[in-house]
């Protein structure tokens, strides 16, 4: 009984030591950056883990005034990916849906796996033929044209989990208002989107996200200035000016951290339900 | 009556945008990848020349061997190590939310902001080497990032601690859906925590674990950003991927025809492999 609970005390001690060095592994980089960033450029590798006291703003400063990036734009062009990014796949998306839950024919069977089929494929392989295509059908590159197709990688994801979340729905609802006289359209925008609520949360924060953090996508499709492209020309590869480059980081990351700490679980939630649900 | 149905005009807008900038350019992509084509230029059709020429091609071979070893590595870390932390943070406690808080932040950010921090922290000139230099370690300083073995290592590394968070809220949550009485019944039967975690957690895990396991298939499969960013696939090609070689060949390059080929048996292998392991654990679960 003894060797027993000496062995629970042990395993006990072990187990919050393994969280506690990977706390560390975790927390670290981001410890590092942070505090650089208020840092002279010239100590962070004299004494890169130190307290920034007095905190510096020279860092900050110097990405504010830089004549190469203009935040503000940065700032508003992904502003707007992602803001109608998200309204038009939240939009599109629960709309196809309603279609595609509450419609029993071989018609909407296919067309469920038609959409289905987007959640396999590696976007690498649409870049160069969209860009032909625009190219040769006169689409200027740009913001408006990268909303749709921000869209367009999203809406698979989209109507998945708006479809199995409106089966779950009774008719029932709907059905009482349609003899009120409602017709469909009105049915699913006054009753149904309501209801979705939770849904159209998940996703929000899934593609919302998504848009804001993607680098790939705008880089390849006509360079459009958003927050990481315009980090990653800003620093450029071989920069070494490393408080610099925390601060580019920290204009980047500090708005995603700040509401995740609000908004803890429905970000949890909203990454990680779209697999559960896979 | 017929006015109350759903049409599939309620289909419509989002078929048209789907369609339009997914699925022609996915079509477009096959038709084109049995071209010689530089993207300007006439195009010359070549069947299936470009698809024979992918086994001779060292260079792919190379990024599809690097792509392989840094998904087979970085999927056993985070999915073994995901689960075993979210058993270990699994009861609610102050101390298990702050961790759980902790981990989970650096999937919320975007692989470059990721990517340049651990920049600083790995190149020759980063923080790394300061550390050493600054305890007077300084024979253990390296050039991680411009050596072909270290600079995997690192891509790896970073892979790694972006992604683990998110895996261990996979399995927390597919942990939460076994029924507390199950471990008591295995107590009472006087199992011990490797009786437990092999009866009764893995079992009524194995749903959850298929998801995860297919997730990092998935994103390692497709890794790109933190390549570019850290390493631009350097030194040489040691550290170019198969996503990271079709972006250099299609739009540095500009041969067209060639690299959609290589996208085309990526999308077929990515839609092979999640078939696959869906159907696969999928019947594991019923025999379990």
């Amino acid at each position: 009984m003894h060797s027993m609970k000496k062995n629970a005390t042990i395993t006990f001690v072990i187990q919050k030591l393994l969280l506690v060095v990977v706390g560390i592994f975790m927390f670290l980089p981001i410890y590092i950056a942070l505090v650089n960033t208020f840092k002279d450029s010239g100590i962070i590798l004299n004494e890169p883990l130190s307290f920034p006291l007095p905190p510096i703003f020279d860092n900050i400063r110097t990405v504010l005034d830089s004549p190469n990036t203009d935040l503000v734009q940065l700032y508003k062009n992904t502003f707007i990916l992602v803001f109608a990014g998200t309204a038009i796949t939240i939009l599109v998306s629960s709309m196809a849906s309603y279609f595609l839950a509450r419609v029993k024919s071989r018609f909407s069977k296919v067309l469920r796996i038609y959409f289905l089929v987007g959640l396999m494929v590696p976007y690498v392989i649409i870049y160069l033929p969209l860009c032909i295509l625009m190219r040769n059908t006169g689409i200027p590159f740009g913001v408006p044209s990268l909303i749709f197709i921000f869209v367009s990688g999203n809406i698979a994801f989209s109507t998945f989990m708006y479809t199995n979340f409106i089966r779950a729905l009774p008719v029932e609802l709907e059905e009482s208002a349609s003899i009120d006289g409602a017709g469909p359209f009105k049915r699913f925008w006054l009753i149904l989107f309501p209801l979705l609520k939770p849904c159209t949360a998940t996703i929000l924060i899934f593609v919302g996200l998504g848009i804001w953090n993607d680098f790939q996508t705008p880089l390849l499709m006509g360079q459009v200035q958003t927050i990481t492209v315009g980090i990653y020309t800003a620093v450029g590869p071989y920069s070494a000016n490393w408080g610099v480059v925390f601060a580019y980081v920290f204009f980047a990351a500090a708005p995603v951290i700040v509401l995740y700490l609000l908004a803890q679980k429905s970000f949890v939630a909203g990454l990680t339900s779209g697999a559960l649900k896979g | 009556m017929k006015k109350n149905k759903v049409s599939f005009g309620f289909a419509l807008p989002a078929f048209i945008i789907y369609t339009g900038l997914l699925v022609i350019p996915i079509i477009m992509a096959f038709y084109i990848s049995f071209f010689k084509w530089n993207g300007f230029t006439d195009m010359k059709f070549i069947g299936i020349e470009n698809y024979a020429n992918l086994f001779q091609d060292t260079r792919l071979g190379n990024s599809v061997q690097n792509t392989l070893i840094i998904a087979v590595t970085v999927i056993v870390v985070v999915n073994v190590l995901g689960l075993f932390l979210a058993m270990l943070v699994n009861k609610a406690s102050k101390a298990n939310n702050f961790f759980r808080t902790i981990f989970f932040i650096p999937f919320v950010l975007s692989a470059v902001a990721i990517s340049f921090v651990w920049k600083s922290i790995l190149s020759y000139n980063g923080v790394l080497n300061g550390l050493l230099e600054a305890i007077g370690q300084d024979s253990m300083i390296g050039n991680w990032l411009g050596q072909k073995g270290t600079a995997l290592v690192c891509i790896i590394i970073v892979e790694i601690w972006k992604t683990l968070g998110y895996h261990m809220m996979l399995y927390l949550a597919a942990l939460q859906t076994v029924p507390a009485e199950l471990y008591e019944a295995c107590t009472v039967d006087g199992g011990g925590h490797w009786n437990k975690f092999r009866n009764v957690t893995l079992p009524l895990i194995v749903p959850g674990m298929s998801v995860s396991v297919l997730m990092s298939i998935i994103n390692e499969l497709r890794i790109y950003d933190v390549i570019k960013i850290m390493t631009d696939g350097g030194p040489g090609y040691d550290t170019e991927t198969i996503v990271y070689n079709i972006v250099s060949q299609g739009f540095t390059s500009n041969i067209v025809g060639y690299s959609s080929a290589i996208a085309v048996v990526l999308f077929i292998a990515i839609g092979a492999i999640s078939v696959f392991v869906v159907t696969a654990l999928g019947k594991k679960e019923v025999e379990m």
